[in-house]
């Protein structure tokens, strides 16, 4: 099995590069010299040819596409055309942002669809399971933006009970950790990488709202984002939510055909035993997976929700650039967001790995 | 697993249900011109987010132009970037997944990890990458959900192609000598095609949704055009001051995409019993 987790992590190297080099050609396609396009239209001739020089935009392709990489190693991914700042601290500060929204979304789907799968399972062809199938079929050909905008004006602005965008109240403010916990004052005698560091974690721990409200122990500010999070959460749940409903119910009636099921009922095990203990247990590893896989296919639909709810993420932010034509920063959402859905996937796998016993190839 | 009968592929309910919603909705878009009691890109701006009425069954939107009418014209546009873009992915993705599994090898490799770098890129955002090289515009919107779909086709029928091409009848049509395009085209193909015709049904409804999504960002179909996403992104600044503008479009995009969703999966069930 460590080989089979080895091999998977030495697949992820060939698929990054090739990530890497679908982002170069991206640039490379748009219409318009790469120099001009990076810069904006108001760069003039003498900046153009500083950057061309700068990228070695006058070498033969392959050149150009190893002096990206090295940018890209060194952590030099250019910088916004829309706010001059460089496109990793934006990407830094959205991130967080899209990651918690997944994960909430995630979350809900869980909690709500296992069980609902289940019982849709258990108590097959009942008006339940009629309802459930109904629901997801509806679920997954819903407009995601549709319903965005409905429950953000139904909840958010007609009834009032809910904030209809954003992800804070103006006035509530988060402390980042690194003010929380001083560490650097406590121990001076760091060195400055350690500090770095630190600094660096702490900065994005701070775009996690609710991780940093719950570190810094900030109820009010917990309260606020957790306000914010559930309509965008609850509509970027319905894809995820369907899917793990449908695929609960379909390996739960898998497991209850089985041999051990028949065994367990004939030992007069009670039916929600059997169900609960017996067959749901074998049938959550496919679900796990699939859940996994959602999770790094929530992030289109986080594109739209975003928009819907001005949650300020890699998805909202996707959109504002392109509109822009703020190409530097496309380009590193781009990167950032096939990077992580590769990583899911690599992390899914190896999980999956190490929970089911009986995956021991190499 | 008795309770299929698996010459007739459209015995369960679902598919029926599917293929009846999307009877009327072709109907829709076939017959447009006739059935709109109105013209589609008329402005009346003295009846602007006028509520539905007898003579305006949908009312008005944001423009004053009849919304039953832009409705029924946008089926014809979103049925047009769904079938065109999954026909197009389902052409060049069976194209490159049949020769990676036919041929095998080194093209096998280059194809498989070319499609595995592309699945690693969110569909929608593929396709907003695409829209930025080619320009906005709903035709590039067809074009890059095409292009954003071609993975899964190529993964299918390569799975397909690699199943099927060692079986004994596949064998000995080589073994007289068949040609090896012939060979895929009237012996392999046809036998990998059912999955293809369920996903590519799912597909369709996929990319409508996507479609509409693009065009809601402003990236597919520029006003005026009675497109269904378009229609949504005029009217998100009246949700509740003229609802009937944002609700039907939503529910035109949902019920195509529910017809295509219903068939697909009665095709599926069909296709692999197994998979629900």
């Amino acid at each position: 099995m460590t080989h089979h987790i080895a091999r998977r992590v030495a697949l992820l190297l060939p698929a990054l590069l090739g990530v890497s080099l679908a982002t170069f050609a991206l640039l490379r396609l748009i219409p318009g010299d790469p120099a001009q396009v990076m810069l904006g239209e108001h760069a003039t001739a003498e900046q153009v040819a500083r950057y061309r020089a700068a990228m070695g935009l006058d070498e033969p392709l392959p050149v150009q596409y190893l002096c990206y990489l090295g940018n890209l190693a060194r952590g030099d991914w250019g910088r916004s055309l829309k706010t001059n700042l460089p496109v990793t601290t934006e990407l830094a500060q959205r991130l967080p942002a899209t990651i918690e929204l997944s994960l909430a979304a995630l979350l809900i789907a869980g909690v709500v669809g296992l069980p609902l799968g289940t019982l849709a399972a258990a108590r097959r062809n009942s008006p339940l399971d009629w309802l459930a199938a109904v629901s997801t079929l509806v679920g997954v050909s819903m407009p995601l933006f549709w319903l965005g905008l409905l429950l953000s004006n139904l909840f958010g602005y007609q009834l009032g009970w809910l904030p209809p965008s954003g992800r804070l109240t103006i006035g509530v403010a988060l402390q980042p950790l690194h003010e929380a916990y001083p560490l650097t004052h406590v121990f001076p005698q760091l060195p400055p990488a350690v500090t770095d560091l630190i600094s660096t974690l702490s900065f994005l721990v701070s775009h996690f709202y609710i991780l940093d409200s719950l570190l810094t122990a900030n109820p009010a500010a917990l309260a606020d984002a957790l306000c914010h999070l559930i309509l965008p959460a609850l509509t970027l749940s319905t894809v995820p939510l369907a899917v793990i409903v449908r695929l609960t119910r379909a390996c739960l009636l898998d497991a209850l055909a089985q041999d051990y099921v028949r065994t367990a009922r004939a030992k007069g095990l009670s039916e929600r035993a059997v169900v609960w203990r017996h067959a749901l247990k074998n049938a959550a590893l496919p679900v796990l997976t699939a859940a996994g896989l959602q999770l790094g296919l929530l992030f289109s639909g986080a594109i739209l929700t975003e928009t819907i709810f001005s949650w300020p993420g890699l998805g909202q932010l996707v959109v504002d650039r392109v509109l822009a034509r703020d190409y530097p920063t496309v380009q590193g959402v781009v990167l950032v967001s096939a990077s992580l859905f590769l990583l899911i996937n690599l992390a899914t796998d190896v999980g999956y790995a190490l929970l089911d016993p009986r995956i021991r190839y190499g | 697993m008795g309770r299929r009968d698996r010459r007739v592929p459209l015995r369960n309910g679902r598919a029926w249900a599917g293929l009846a919603i999307l009877a009327g909705v072709i109907f829709a878009a076939l017959f447009a011109p006739w059935l709109a009691p109105h013209d589609p890109l008329e402005p009346h701006l003295e009846a602007r987010r006028q509520p539905p009425s007898l003579q305006h069954p949908l009312g008005r939107d944001e423009l004053g132009r009849d919304n039953l009418s832009r409705v029924i014209y946008g089926a014809r546009l979103s049925l047009w970037v769904g079938v065109t873009s999954v026909g197009l992915a389902v052409m060049v993705g069976g194209a490159l997944g049949a020769m990676a599994g036919y041929r095998g090898g080194w093209l096998d490799s280059l194809i498989t990890s070319v499609v595995d770098v592309m699945l690693a890129f969110p569909t929608l955002l593929l396709a907003i990458a695409v829209v930025v090289v080619l320009g906005r515009g709903l035709t590039h919107v067809m074009y890059a959900l095409a292009f954003a779909m071609i993975p899964t086709y190529a993964r299918l029928v390569r799975v397909g192609v690699l199943a099927i091409k060692e079986q004994e009848y596949v064998l000995a049509a080589r073994a007289i000598g068949v040609s090896p395009v012939r060979l895929l085209w009237r012996h392999i193909l046809p036998n990998c095609l059912t999955p293809v015709q369920a996903q590519a049904t799912l597909g369709i409804g996929a990319a409508i949704l996507e479609a509409a999504g693009l065009s809601f960002l402003g990236l597919g179909a520029q006003p005026p055009t009675p497109e269904w996403g378009a229609m949504i992104a005029q009217g998100r600044g009246a949700v509740f001051a003229a609802p009937h503008i944002v609700l039907f479009p939503g529910l035109a995009i949902m019920l195509t995409v529910l017809g295509f969703n219903l068939l697909g999966d009665g095709l599926r069930d069909h296709a692999d019993p197994r998979l629900l």
